[in-house]
This record gives structure tokens, sequence and C-alpha cells, in this order.
């Protein structure tokens, strides 16, 4: 299999909880190529980040979104909910970048590993929903998730159902960096550690040497690039375009995870909880 | 003119009666996707209706080593369905219930905040206090507080979420509602005083004309005294409904749709309620009274005025089971034709035992696509319902004044 090449940005934009804004970045980062959103930053969140990825779901048909989940105001139980929720709503386009914000990176953990443990109270296959016979759940496949952390605990299971996905992609922003098994995603700039993650993102400036980024994703030592964006509608342009020879032709149809080769390792998650 | 009618739609789960999954115009697997909420949000629309409302649970299934396997799941997270909603209709009120038990002040500011901004001034939200004991486990607490306690802190943590709005809407602009409408649903004296000094909008049930009277002028007593204006706060109690084209054929349909829960369905559904596992007892025998109220975590005594009287006339736990899936929620069931349907709401709003309905589909969507069909044309050549939205938000569609007053700088 080919490796595709992961192109990502960030908007943390007040402006993107306007509709007619959010519509208009959305619209330029799906046409730019973009596979990865993130909605807010890690210092600042100046809206609901997972409002505004819901509202974007029907919007959506390739472009990821990846709304930021601060442990300053998260709570495993709700974030576990709605991202479930989302996740069905976008077709499986959804992906989390937990972040710190003031809490420590332990709390950040914990809140990932929680939010994981109510989701795989939920077996993959445990809707039956034959009407006919009446049955609508598998109940053996439903349980507890007994979670309890460092700094929460949670009973479980979700009483929403298991993600699309599985689990929604997990992105960890290295300015923002947890410990966890089983991270897909990973965004560092230059110099900066990268935690260990399946795939590695190179955080730039808008204006990028396209030569020097295709050569080291030829030599494998990075997966592709994260862009923060100031101006999003201008620079989604110019990426677009600056990239393309890097972005053309990659798959377009199927969920995040299948779209970028990343399948759930539930073995991972299961052995963590464990 | 009568006096005009406001509709919400509240859209948990598959429809309100538990069999109602099994109906075949019912759709099940929708639920887990984004064309079964566009097409709602566009039908409700349609049907010129206030506001679309989600209810929502924070306990678990399964928890107490048995999940139901023939009842329905409640739906995904409410928030993430009504801003997808909001993303693909125009005028749709989009009320989103948040426990002021278990979320931060600062974190349900928020959610709200960006719902208001995003949906162009939609956002209300149905204050509740969360009754489930099997709740506070999933967020590292032995027990549910106090019921008293719990709206101490609801008046607290609303208080609290203003403060933030009024920061939020003085840094990056104030949002098209200022802030969220405030909805309320809580039938205790606690719940009603609380009702009476911040809501805008109450949901109830009212299973009679007379119990809606009763409320409405019990809540108008209350507002009037926390020195708000009466009319400017919405009574708007549940009504499930059954329509077909004759009264005679609506009562056949309501039967089929009762006789889609079976045994099975039935006692589960009564466990739930009752949070005891039933499945253990003979469903010919009596009601174990001392056995449910042994093992239940929800108050004992409410349990025990519930069970009192089908015990001492010697109802089996089967036929009480059954009788119970009948009246899910107490809520008022209509068996009828469309017009017959479109005469009652009207005669209730005229005999003030409400200001408008807050509907509840036996099942999804087949039931609320024959509302919107046939009850809102008639509805509407009687002149009791809106034939455009007056606006763009929810205050607007609604009535009620412009800007909050309690957002007053
Ligand atoms: C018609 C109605 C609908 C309600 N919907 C919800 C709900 O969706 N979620 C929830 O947590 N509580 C819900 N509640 C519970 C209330 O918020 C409140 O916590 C509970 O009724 C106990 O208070 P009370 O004795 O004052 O009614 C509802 C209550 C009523 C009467």
């Amino acid at each position: 299999m080919t490796r595709s090449f992961i192109l990502s940005a960030g908007v943390g934009d007040p402006a993107l909880a306007e509709p007619a804004t959010s519509a208009q970045i959305l619209t330029a980062a799906e046409a730019a190529g973009v596979d990865l959103l993130l909605l807010g930053r890690h210092d600042s969140l100046p809206f609901d980040p997972q409002v505004i990825a819901a509202w974007a779901a029907p919007r959506v048909s390739r472009l990821g979104v990846v709304p930021l989940v601060s442990t300053r105001i998260a709570h495993p139980f709700h974030v576990a909910r709605a991202l479930s929720a989302i996740d069905f709503l976008s077709g499986g386009l959804l992906g989390w970048a937990p972040v710190a914000q003031g809490g420590s990176a332990a709390q950040l953990a914990d809140m990932v590993r929680a939010t994981r443990a109510l989701w795989d109270g939920w077996d993959e296959d445990c809707l039956i929903i034959d009407k006919e016979a009446g049955r609508y759940l598998d109940t053996t496949k439903v349980r507890p998730s007994n979670y309890v952390g460092t700094h929460y605990s949670v009973r479980g299971p979700v009483n929403a159902m298991r993600p699309k996905q599985g689990h929604p992609l997990l992105v960890c922003d290295a300015a923002s960096p947890f410990a966890v098994p089983g991270i897909d995603v990973v965004i560092a700039a230059e110099g900066q550690a990268f935690p260990a993650a399946a795939r590695r993102l190179l955080r730039v400036e808008p204006d990028i040497d396209v030569a020097a980024m295709a050569a080291r994703f030829e030599a494998g030592e990075i997966d592709g690039l994260h862009v923060d964006l100031a101006h999003p509608l201008a620079e989604l342009g110019r990426i677009g375009e600056s990239l393309s020879a890097l972005t053309r032709g990659r798959a377009a149809e199927g969920t995040l995870r299948e779209r970028l080769g990343l399948p759930l390792t539930l073995r991972n998650v299961y052995e963590e909880i464990a | 003119m009568p006096r005009p009618i406001h509709l919400w739609a509240f859209l948990q789960g598959i429809g309100h009666y538990p069999s109602g999954w099994r109906h075949p115009g019912a759709d099940p697997a929708g639920v887990f996707t984004m064309d079964y909420y566009a097409r709602v949000g566009r039908l409700v629309e349609k049907g010129r209706f206030d506001a679309i409302v989600f209810g929502d649970q924070l306990q678990s299934r399964g928890v107490h080593g048995r999940a139901p396997e023939h009842l329905a799941m409640p739906t995904l997270d409410p928030m993430a369905l009504l801003s997808a909603i909001a993303s693909v209709t125009q005028h749709v009120g989009l009320v989103n219930t948040l426990s002021t038990t278990y979320w931060s002040p600062e974190g349900l500011a928020e959610r709200f905040a960006t719902m208001d901004r995003i949906s162009g001034g939609r956002a209300g939200w149905n204050i509740v206090t969360t009754a489930h004991p099997d709740t506070a486990p999933n967020f590292g607490d032995d027990e549910l507080p106090e019921k008293s306690l719990r709206y101490k802190m609801a008046a607290q943590t609303v208080a609290q979420a203003q403060a933030v709005w009024r920061e939020r809407n003085a840094e990056l602009g104030t949002s098209p509602q200022a802030r969220p409408v405030f909805v309320q649903a809580g039938q205790s004296a606690d719940g009603r005083d609380f009702a009476a000094s911040i809501a805008e909008a109450i949901f109830c049930s009212a299973p009679t004309m007379e119990d809606g009277i009763a409320f409405r002028n019990d809540m108008r007593a209350r507002v009037a005294a926390a020195g708000r204006d009466p009319d400017a706060v919405k009574i708007m109690p549940g009504l499930s409904f059954i329509l077909a084209d004759t009264e005679a054929a609506a009562i056949a349909k309501d039967q089929a749709i009762l006789d889609l829960a079976d045994e099975k369905l039935c006692i589960e559904y009564l466990s739930e309620s009752l949070v005891c596992d039933l499945t253990q007892f003979d469903v010919n025998g009596p009601i174990p009274v001392e056995a449910i109220l042994a093992q239940t975590i929800l108050p004992k005594a409410d349990i025990a005025r519930v069970l009192e009287k089908p015990a001492a006339i010697g109802l089996s736990l089967g036929k009480f089971a059954a009788g119970y899936v009948r009246t899910p929620r107490g809520h008022n069931v209509f068996r009828g034709t469309a017009s017959q349907l479109a005469n009652m709401m009207i005669q209730w709003i005229e005999a003030g035992a409400c200001d408008g309905f807050t509907l509840q589909p036996a099942y999804m969507p087949g039931e609320l696509e024959i509302f919107v069909e046939e009850v809102v044309p008639i509805l509407q050549a009687a002149g009791a319902l809106r034939t455009e939205y007056p606006g763009s938000t929810l205050r607007e569609t609604m009535g009620l004044p412009r800007w909050p007053a309690d957002m007053a700088a």
C-alpha cells in the first residue's frame, strides 16, 4: 500500500462560531484537500469545538473534523457521548485532540483512558434491531466500564453507542502532550520531541518549502504536515495549490480511519484497561 | 382568532411508546445517521414548530448486570444532534437538556454560547437537575445529592452561567439571543418555584385538561409571586398521539402498537422504570412489592405509591407491566383523527390548560409525518398556527422578549 500524505490544519479564530464564516472555512478546507481540521487552539478556546464539530458533521464529505477537548471543562462521560454522536453524524470523519489547558499531562491521559473505556463498554456488533423478533440489543455485548483512574472514575458504559469508527481518531499535539498507547496522529514542531504515535505530522508555517517537505515525506521522516491558520480562507487556498502534487489522487471514500490506513487496534486498548 | 398554539417536538429515541421502534413506520437504525435527523429537522420546520427538544439521561445501561434486550436505546448526545440539525435548518429552535448537577457552569455556558452563535440564535436550555441515582457513579460520586439541594445547586449554576455569558458577550460580541431560552421540567414544589424564578417555558405532563388548567394556574400564580409576567412563561405539556382516518382505526392502531409490547418488553420497561430486576419473578404471580422496594435505588416512598393501588386490587405482575407501557411517563395520549386532535388542541388552549404542546409521536418518524401532513394544515386554516416564522431566533419564534431582562448590563 502506498503511504498517503496527511494534510492537517488548525483554526482557532472565534469567527468559526459564526455560521457563514464556518461554512466557508469548511468548504475551503475540503477543496484544499485537508484531511484533518483541528477546531480550537491548545492555548485558547473561544468557542466549544465539539459544538462546531457537530454543526460541521452534515457539511463534510472527506474532511476529518478534530475538535480540541480540554480537561479544563470536559468530563469523560460527556466527552464519550458527544464524540460518539458526532462520529455517527459525520459518517465516521471524526478525530479528537485532547488538551490539558492548565491541567497536568497525567490528568489528560486519564481523561483519554476513561473516555475509551466508556466506548469499550459496547461491542461493535451489539445492536440487533430485529423488529420481527422484538430483539434490539445483544445484552451479552454490553458491560459496565468500571474505570478507576487517577483523576476520574466512571462506571459506564456510555449511554450512547460505541462510535462508528470504534474510537474517533486520536490526535496528540506535542504542545500539550500525553502518553497513552494507540495515539493515531501526533503533531510536533521542528526540534520538538514526537510522542509515540502511528503517524507524525510536522507543524509548519503556511509558506512551505514544498520540495523539502516532499523529500522528508518520501524518506519516511514525516507522514504529513500541520499548519495553524491565522487567515484561514486565504491560507487554505494557497496551501491547497502548493501541496497539490502531494495530495492529488488520495482516497476520498470511507471513514477517516479507513482512508488514512489507521485501523483501530482494539487489543491495545483492551490490554491497557485490563 | 384563537390564541396561537406553540408546538414543540420532543424527539427522544424512536418515539414515545416503548414498543414504537417495532412499528413498520419506525426507523430505529436511522437514529445513528445524519439523514434521519436532516429529515426530521426539515419536517418539524415544515410544520412550523417552535422547537425540537431532546431530553437527556446520564445513567448507564447494564450496570446492575442486566441490560434490556427488547427496549430501544436512548439516543445519542442531544447537543450533537441539535447542533447538526442547526446546520440543515433555518428556523426551528433547538432545546438541549443539560443537567445542573453534572455539568460545570463554565462547561455548559461555553457549550450554549457556541450553540447560540452557530445556530443564529436558536438555542434553548432545558434545565434539569437529574433524578436517576445511577448517574452518580458516572461522575465519581456515590450518591445523587438530595432533591432540594439539587435545586439550590441549579439556581447557583444558572447564576454562574449567566456571569460567563455576560463576560463572553462583552469579549466576543453579543450572541444572537444573549443567552439560551430557559426551559424547565420539574413537578415538585421546589421544582415549580425554581421554574417560577427563571423559566421562560415549562415542559410538564398533564394527562387531562383539568390537570393542565390546575398546573398552569398554579405556575402563573408562582410566576407572578416571583415578580415576573405570567404571559412571558409558556406552559408546554407533553402530548403523545396516534392518528388514523377514523377514531376506531386510531384505537385499533394504538392497540396494534401496544401488541408489539410483548411480555418481555413490558417486564423490561417496568424494570427500567422501577430500577430493579423483575425478570426473575412469575408474571402470573402477584406484584413483588417487598422485593421491589428492597432492590430499587429510587426513592422508596415514590415507588411504594406507584405500586399501592395495583397491588391492592391484586393485579398480576404481567398485567401491571402491560398496563404500565400504555401510559409511558404519564403524558396525555390522544387517539383519533387529525381534525379531532386539532380541535382538542384548540380547546385546551382556549380553556387555559396550556400555551402549546410538546408533541411526542408514538413512533418516529412515521407518526410525526402524519401530524405535519394532516393536523398542521387544519390548525393553520383555523388561524391557530402560524404559516410563516416571524423571525429567526427562538425568542422571536416563541413570542418572548427579544433580549432577556436578566442579561442587561
Ligand atoms: C416532563 C418532564 C421531563 C423531564 N425530562 C428530563 C430529562 O430529559 N432529563 C433529566 O435528567 N430530567 C428530566 N426531568 C426531571 C426533572 O429535571 C427533575 O429532576 C425531576 O423531575 C425531579 O424533580 P421534581 O420532583 O421537581 O419533578 C423531567 C421532568 C419532567 C416532569
